[in-house]
């Protein structure tokens, strides 16, 4: 995690072997180079919150919960692991375009979890094709506002406002609120 | 191109870049304009090797622009990574010592050409914004106005949209200020709203709406499918305005 506190840039090989307490040659055996270690980074980091996202997601039945749980698993792993975040979300814009490319790809993984929505929406056929796309977009840039400047803990504390605006377009302003603010007992009720 | 035509020098006429757009934008800096430049015979504009008695901050103001559309060019072709100094400078057509002048690295002149591309679309937003009286087209004409310079300018488009991410720290910061500098523009569209609707608004609200917008144009760049951003204004629209009108009367407007 040499990368975190130096960026990308100006971290070099030496600095990754020495804090990984590996040999060079290890290093080599491994990776290509300090981009391919980076990428390597960036995936593990990646597919991890992808994994969280979806257990969390999956122990609720009904879509609004679903998105709440998996958000709050999302940012929770963020602020965890904020070295991890860090690179995976800020370095990742100077580490050459195809960390940068990986990056944008990645997040579009969150997509279909949103675009279920659309069956529960009483409006979802109407809604523009680019909606979870740009939703996606406006969450991972309030995160990445608070991870630039190192408000790591700060990004938990995001969760109901994300979930209300992730929501909003789909149940309605009044409806996210409900789910925002976190009141379960509804939804069980339900079940 | 309506705001750097009536306001700066007649550059497409210099024969400095006959073909390109890259450069009508960006010789046109819109900070520092040339001193007395309308009354400049266009021809001169060449600079001819040699002496040509031009008064020296004319020929200095000159070059910095045209190593600043030169970077933009090199940049289109090559990436911000694989482009050199010498790639500059022969698009610019002006020696190395030359480039040395005006800036100390390849970083400084992107900053430069960065500076120039964003104050243009800057106040092309804002001019479109403050034609309209009723926020929400405000917005729209705003929108529309970003929209349209990216596709008319698909080289500027990548170097402001995608390599000044690639482009280190510095520009990074200012690509991430210029972004949250369209918040205001949102912001707007609290005043007068019922407590209902306000109370369904969170202090990071407008941040995701231009981080949301953003990046759904910066993935159409990045993909070289600049041309497609025009028809991504009526989603924009009705993405940018569900929290304020809900999302029946955000998609009236994104309809126009």
């Amino acid at each position: 995690m040499e990368i975190s506190e130096k960026g990308y840039r100006s971290v070099t090989v030496t600095d990754v072997v020495k804090r990984a307490a590996i040999a060079r040659n290890t290093f080599y055996e491994n990776f290509g180079s300090k981009e391919d270690c980076f990428l390597a980074a960036q995936k593990f980091a990646m597919s991890t919150a992808l994994e969280r996202v979806i257990a969390a997601a999956g122990e609720l039945d009904s879509w609004p919960w679903q998105v709440r749980a998996g958000l709050a698993a999302f940012l929770e792993y963020v602020t965890a692991e904020p070295a991890l975040a860090r690179t995976c979300m800020v370095e990742s814009l100077s580490a050459g375009s195809a960390a940068l490319e990986y990056y944008e790809e990645s997040q579009q993984a969150f997509v279909s979890l949103f675009r279920l929505g659309r069956d529960v929406s009483p409006h979802g056929t109407d809604l523009p094709e680019t909606l979870e796309e740009a939703i996606i977009g406006g969450v991972f840039w309030i995160v990445y506002q608070r991870l630039a400047v190192s408000e790591a803990d700060a990004v938990v504390e995001l969760l109901p406002e994300v979930v209300e605006f992730t929501l909003t377009p789909y149940i309605g302003s009044e409806a996210a609120r409900e789910v925002a603010a976190g009141d379960i007992s509804g939804e069980k009720a339900q079940r | 191109m309506r705001a750097s035509d009536s306001k700066n020098w007649p550059v497409s006429q210099t024969g400095l870049r006959s073909s390109g757009s890259v450069s009508s934008i960006l010789l046109s800096d819109p900070v520092n304009p040339p001193v007395d430049s309308p009354e400049y015979p266009p021809e001169l504009a060449r600079l001819p090797p040699g002496r040509h008695g031009l008064p020296r901050e004319f020929v200095s103001h000159n070059q910095r622009e045209r190593l600043i559309a030169g970077l933009a060019e090199a940049v289109s072709e090559n990436g911000y990574a694989g482009t050199t100094i010498a790639h500059i400078t022969r698009h610019a057509a002006v020696s190395r010592r030359t480039f040395y002048e005006h800036f100390n690295s390849k970083d400084e002149c992107f900053v430069a050409a960065y500076d120039s591309v964003m104050s243009e679309l800057r106040q092309r937003v804002a001019d479109a914004f403050e034609q309209e009286d009723e926020w929400p087209q405000a917005v729209r004409a705003g929108i529309a106005a970003m929209l349209e310079f990216l596709v008319a300018e698909p080289h500027l488009a990548r170097l402001s949209m995608v390599e000044a991410l690639v482009a280190g720290p510095v520009v990074v910061e200012r690509y991430d200020a210029a972004i949250q500098d369209l918040v205001p523009y949102f912001a707007a569209g609290r005043e007068g709203r019922s407590a209902d609707v306000l109370a369904g608004l969170s202090p990071t609200t407008e941040e995701a709406l231009v981080g949301g917008m953003v990046s759904l144009i910066s993935r159409r760049i990045f993909a070289d499918r600049t041309e497609e951003l025009e028809s991504l204004l009526p989603d924009l629209v009705e993405f940018t305005l569900t929290p304020y009108l809900g999302s029946v009367e955000a998609a009236k407007t994104a309809r126009g």
